[in-house]
């Protein structure tokens, strides 16, 4: 499964949902952020069991960024239950990602 | 050892040296696999625009770039995984590539892990970055609109940097520890002429100041010794690159900069190793030099297997 663009009501169903949601939060004009994208999509793919893989455009929800307190792209943040389980900025490889998301799912 | 998992060659680093190398070395019919931790690009991928690779007159966007020559090397059979090599031994037959995707075995390995952004080595740098310190002003600059941002630096990087987040933040110091920049001509009158930038000559950072995020820094005159605190909310450093040597330190020859010992050839102190773009000791580190270097090594890998195995 590709990795879900989406809007703010969107976020709210499926944070506010009970689900463990994983969320990139990330805008066109951010060189990481790109660099970021071919191995998110293999992660929404081979995690797809275990987490929703998503992505919020925060050109596009300035609003739900800000409600966030996003302050810096890109930053993935991890929910479950609506809570936010972790977050790490700028992840700088695939294997980084990974251990964030077996970092926080196992504990 | 799984015989899926034996490579002619594998190649760590998915910028344009490695992924020319696997573009002629899948043309070759050697076993490719190219190891890139994030995606292919490198260095180039974080470039917005570049100008100088012949054959796009308009220029094209680096990260575009990346994934072209990524898509070129596959198609002739060349494979990539987003894997971090975490370990290489490279006296081992076949030699073995240890990495977050499972181990990797190789007849031949071309090292293109090209280079990083130096720091400063200030206390409290690492901590700081994404909060205040960046290293890359067309990836972090947004983030300082109407704000006040420090360079450091006197390239032709830091003065492009320094442009580029002239049209962005309120306020650029650009701080030099010389009295003029070391850039290339071309930035020196566009920097005169960019009424926000602030030059201080003969000057360095000596000391970054927060409260979680930055707050300013603490600049010294080498000259007089005098130090004074200019508030800023950010800081771009771009004070020249590191090679990325971690996996061969003590294991390869390097030069005194610590980039990978390969003349023309490529070819390390390792036979069947070779080192392309910006890892390898070189006059002029370009997307085009680390891609001709890619060319070389490809063709080199396939001479010694040929040389090596009946």
């Amino acid at each position: 499964m590709a990795a879900l663009n989406m809007n703010k009501e969107q976020f709210e169903q499926m944070v506010g949902g009970g689900k463990t949601v994983l969320v990139d939060f990330w805008a066109p004009w951010c060189g990481y952020c790109r660099r970021i994208g071919p191995a998110y999509e293999q992660i929404a793919q081979s995690w797809s069991d275990t987490v929703t893989v998503a992505k919020v455009n925060i050109d596009e929800e300035p609003a739900l960024a800000e409600g966030q307190r996003i302050d810096v792209i890109p930053t993935l943040v991890l929910y479950r239950d609506g809570k936010v389980l972790g977050s790490v900025v700028a992840p700088g490889s695939k294997a980084a990602i990974e251990q964030f998301l077996r970092r926080n799912l196992e504990g | 050892m799984a015989e899926d998992r034996i490579y002619d060659l594998v190649i760590i680093g998915g910028g344009p040296g490695g992924y020319t190398a696997a573009l002629y070395a899948a043309r070759a019919g050697l076993k490719t696999m190219v190891l890139e931790k994030l995606s292919a690009g490198g260095q180039m991928a974080l470039t917005e625009q570049v100008e100088n690779y012949p054959g796009f007159e308009a220029g094209i966007d680096g990260f575009a770039l990346g994934q072209k020559m990524q898509r070129q090397a596959e198609r002739f059979g060349a494979g990539t995984a987003y894997a971090e090599v975490t370990s290489l031994d490279l006296n081992a037959w076949p030699r073995v590539v240890e990495t977050s995707e499972g181990t990797f075995f190789a007849r031949t390995v071309i090292l293109a892990t090209g280079a990083n952004p130096r720091p400063l080595g200030l206390e409290g740098e690492e901590g700081l970055v994404g909060r205040g310190v960046a290293y890359c002003a067309a990836c972090d600059g947004m983030a300082y609109r109407g704000k006040t941002v420090a360079v450091v630096g006197g390239g032709n990087s830091a003065a492009a940097d320094a442009l580029v987040l002239s049209r962005i933040a309120k306020k650029v110091i650009l701080i030099h520890r010389r009295d003029t920049l070391r850039a290339t001509k071309i930035y020196h009158g566009a920097l005169a002429q960019a009424p926000n930038v602030e030059p201080r000559w003969n000057s360095v950072v000596t000391e970054l100041l927060q409260d979680g995020r930055l707050t300013g820094i603490r600049v010294k005159d080498v000259h007089t010794g005098a130090e004074a605190v200019e508030p800023c909310d950010g800081l771009f450093i771009s004070v020249g690159r590191q090679p990325a040597t971690e996996l061969v330190r003590g294991r390869l020859e390097l030069d005194e900069q610590g980039y990978i010992l390969a003349g023309e050839t490529t070819q390390t102190s390792v036979p069947g190793v070779y080192a392309v773009g910006d890892v390898r000791t070189k006059p002029l580190r370009q997307v085009i030099t680390a891609a001709s270097d890619g060319a070389v090594a490809a063709h080199m890998a396939e001479r010694f297997l040929a040389e090596r195995e009946p």
